[in-house]
């Protein structure tokens, strides 16, 4: 049998294709059948409009882009001996801006994107978490909306500001910018301890052990609930391989396949399209199906994502309940709000650390242009993970630019015969209402994908 | 609030988009947002409602008091298909069932980033996408709200003041003049360094104005940003980031964070402003050497 669903609420759309047999789903195809161009969009545009293009490419994480972007430029300066010295406010302003885009994803995509499919499986009605209405959801949105202030007071507006350039950053707060936004880490602190685990952020950040699940109150609770009521901790299981590619100060590289290894070299990623469609028809294979292309690091499929930071960061609660419920989707759900607690309390200290008589920007000495060619490359940890900007610039003009988005990474069709991480992942299934959540567990980015 | 009477329903269609102005939508006031939700009646939103999918929304005789679209639109169903349909089959079918039709963000609007993907020929904003014979059953033109993305005040109050007031005064290119008569630069905190022609040395910094060097568009840019402010706090030009003229026909340009200069003077003078006239002031301007606007504003 065969089964055909349109998957929505997913920042866009996607096909589930199902193939099932004795009732359990024995294969699976995603399908993302929009593309957007926007590497031929960015072919031939001056070099640094791509720090207004980039963060376009998506409303969700367009920060990441830009941090991306602006880092991929920068490496070009790199590889011209041409280094450019960036002061510290500068990288935490920058930081700070990527973690509050991804506190409010995280935010957002738990009471909107997951939490209204979750209490479908509970016993009890939950009406608080319905959709515009329920008090839970409103609460969230107020909450997201008034963190993102604290990205709008360096960056001017959210979404789609090009805060940062190479040199540095175009704002200068004062101290009392900078208390503004304290004020609101600690307003999403609040929300956090009262609504979401239901405890201290300092006692939750103490949980060392999976037994510490229990300690959990709030809403996390609910998830935690329904999840051992359906066994969630049971489904969803993929390669078990995790892979950071962004190194910051709030996470470091690595990857785990079995063992951990800090240490990632750029020369292993590789992006296939053996299955994906391509905008030359001659190159389209009778198997493609989809936009998303593959994406490999040293011929294997790893997930990216809040749950591979955890891992490879070695954060002791989530690698706990990791070690007994490996990557299952409950795993990755609980390693996304565990995140939100530990980025809350990181980027307040991050604010804390700038030093505002430090500068913003420093002019490079010469221009992009003034190169004649030049290749960069950048990568960041966005809300969904792992993000990869490729670029080549000549004579001013980008000639080429590549992206490698965290839900290519995630969900991009599986090739010679190995599935991708959500295909293994879904395969098993019993249901397609379970098969659904498995795909939303990753935090499914459409237009990222089709970008 | 009288729950009795009916609450204008509204439908929101995502076509080609980044989803920027559904972030922005959810970014607003709190309070505001609330109160949206508790007036209208959000039929329909593909990354916000749970009840019915876009394809049992077009089995559905229903009318539509407002429908909003988010994103350009094609007829090209390789690149670009919602529900097995292209945008553009599905925006036509919908727009017959409504009486207003608003473009959410320049995309919907003109095209925007999207029509710059110029392998697909087809990218179009709605005006041009729709024929006369498809818009019969609307009953206002279509609202232009441009911006990338849109500021979701300018949802509100278009939605509120047609709600009341069943008609909006637009200008020649769609949109409401009560937000897009305004420019850009009306508000500003930099000011003061545009009157007295006080360029921003670098990026960076608290003083100096960004339309000599860095590419500010404000003074020709349409849209009351520094009027109402976005996220509640602060703006692009007052945070020290150019107006890129995201609310013009014309965005995405080139060259957006530098300013194309002729002789010294910015290529592009402000808006009705002619050049000699510009060129007049901007030297008076200049001959005063005014300490405070050269020096730290905190000092």
């Amino acid at each position: 049998m065969k089964t055909v669903d349109i998957v929505e609420r997913i920042e866009g759309e996607a096909k589930l294709v199902c193939q099932w047999d004795k009732k359990k789903i024995s294969d699976v195809k995603i399908q993302f059948l929009n593309f957007r161009g926007f590497e031929f969009i960015l072919k031939d545009k001056p070099v640094l409009d791509a720090l207004v293009y980039t963060p376009r490419i998506c409303g969700i994480c367009g920060q990441a882009h830009l941090k991306a972007t602006v880092e991929a430029l920068e490496n070009i300066y790199k590889n011209h001996n041409e280094e450019l010295t960036l002061t510290n406010k500068a990288k935490l302003l920058r930081e700070i801006g990527l973690n509050i885009e991804i506190i409010d994803s995280h935010i957002k995509w738990f009471y909107m994107f997951i939490m209204p499919d979750i209490v479908k499986f509970s016993q009890n009605s939950l009406d608080e978490y319905s959709p515009l209405k329920g008090k839970k959801w409103l609460e969230a949105s107020g909450v997201a909306s008034e963190t993102i202030k604290s990205l709008a007071i360096i960056g001017g507006q959210w979404p789609h500001t090009s805060y940062m350039i190479p040199g540095g950053v175009i704002s200068d707060p004062t101290l009392l910018d900078l208390v503004s936004m304290q004020n609101y880490m600690d307003q999403a602190i609040r929300f956090y301890e009262d609504s979401l685990v239901g405890i201290e952020l300092d006692n939750y950040l103490d949980f060392k052990k999976s037994e510490d699940l229990y300690k959990v109150k709030g809403d996390l609770k609910d998830f935690i609930t329904i999840s051992f009521e359906n066994e969630f901790e049971k489904i969803g299981k993929s390669y078990n391989r995790h892979l950071v590619l962004g190194d910051s100060l709030s996470f470091e590289k690595g990857k785990v396949n079995r063992k951990l290894i800090k240490n990632i070299d750029y020369e292993n990623i590789e992006e296939l399209t053996i299955n994906s469609f391509d905008i030359d028809k001659s190159k389209v294979s009778k198997e493609a199906y989809t936009w998303s292309k593959t994406a490999l690091y040293a011929n294997n499929f790893y997930e990216t994502g809040p749950l591979a930071r955890a891992v490879v960061q070695d954060r002791s609660f989530v690698s706990d309940v990791h070690k007994h419920y490996k990557d299952s989707m409950f795993t990755r759900v609980l390693a996304r709000m565990d995140e939100l607690g530990f980025l809350l309390h990181k980027t307040k200290q991050l604010i804390k650390q700038i030093d505002i008589n430090e500068e913003s920007y420093i002019k490079p000495k010469v221009s992009l242009s003034d190169f004649k060619y030049g290749v960069g490359q950048g990568s960041v940890e966005a809300c969904r993970g792992s993000l990869y900007h490729d670029v080549e610039i000549e004579n001013g003009k980008i000639s080429k630019y590549d992206v490698i988005t965290p839900t290519v990474w995630n969900l991009g069709p599986g090739v010679d015969g190995k599935l991708s991480t959500s295909q293994k992942a879904i395969v098993g299934s019993d249901s397609l209402e379970k098969a659904k959540l498995i795909l939303r567990s990753f935090d499914v980015c459409s237009v990222c994908t089709t970008h | 609030m009288n729950s009795k009477i009916k609450k204008p329903k509204i439908v929101w269609l995502q076509a080609i988009t980044c989803n920027g102005n559904t972030h922005s939508l959810l970014s607003a006031n709190a309070n505001r947002l609330k109160l949206f939700l508790d007036s209208f009646d959000l039929v329909y939103h593909p990354s916000l409602t749970t009840d019915i999918l876009l394809d049992d929304l077009l089995k559905k005789e229903e009318d539509i008091d407002f429908l909003l679209v988010e994103g350009a639109i094609t007829s090209n169903k390789e690149f670009f298909q919602i529900s097995d349909q292209t945008t553009s089959e599905v925006l036509k079918k919908l727009v017959l069932k409504s009486k207003y039709l608003i473009a959410v963000g320049s995309c919907a609007s003109y095209g925007g980033v999207h029509k710059k993907f110029e392998q697909n020929s087809d990218i179009l904003g709605l005006e041009e996408a729709l024929e006369k014979k498809d818009i019969l059953s609307l009953i206002h033109p279509i609202v232009n709200l441009t911006g990338c993305p849109v500021h979701p005040e300018w949802i509100f109050q278009t939605l509120f003041s047609l709600k009341e007031y069943k008609q909006m005064s637009l200008d020649e290119k769609g949109r409401p003049k009560e937000i897009y008569s305004y420019l850009a630069h009306h508000g500003c905190t930099r000011n003061e360094y545009f009157e007295w022609k006080v360029e921003a040395k670098s990026f960076g910094l608290k003083e100096g104005c960004l339309f000599y060097g860095q590419g500010c568009r404000g003074p020709m840019t349409h849209s009351n940003c520094n009027k109402i402010l976005w996220n509640d706090v602060n703006t692009k030009t007052r945070a020290g980031m150019p107006c890129i003229g995201c609310t013009e026909f014309d965005f995405p340009r080139n060259n957006m964070l530098e300013t194309k200069k002729n002789i010294g003077i910015p290529d592009e003078v402000p808006l009705g402003v002619s050049k000699r006239a510009y060129l007049s002031l901007a030297g008076v301007a200049k001959t005063f050497k005014i300490d405070r606007l050269n020096e730290k504003i905190i000092k």
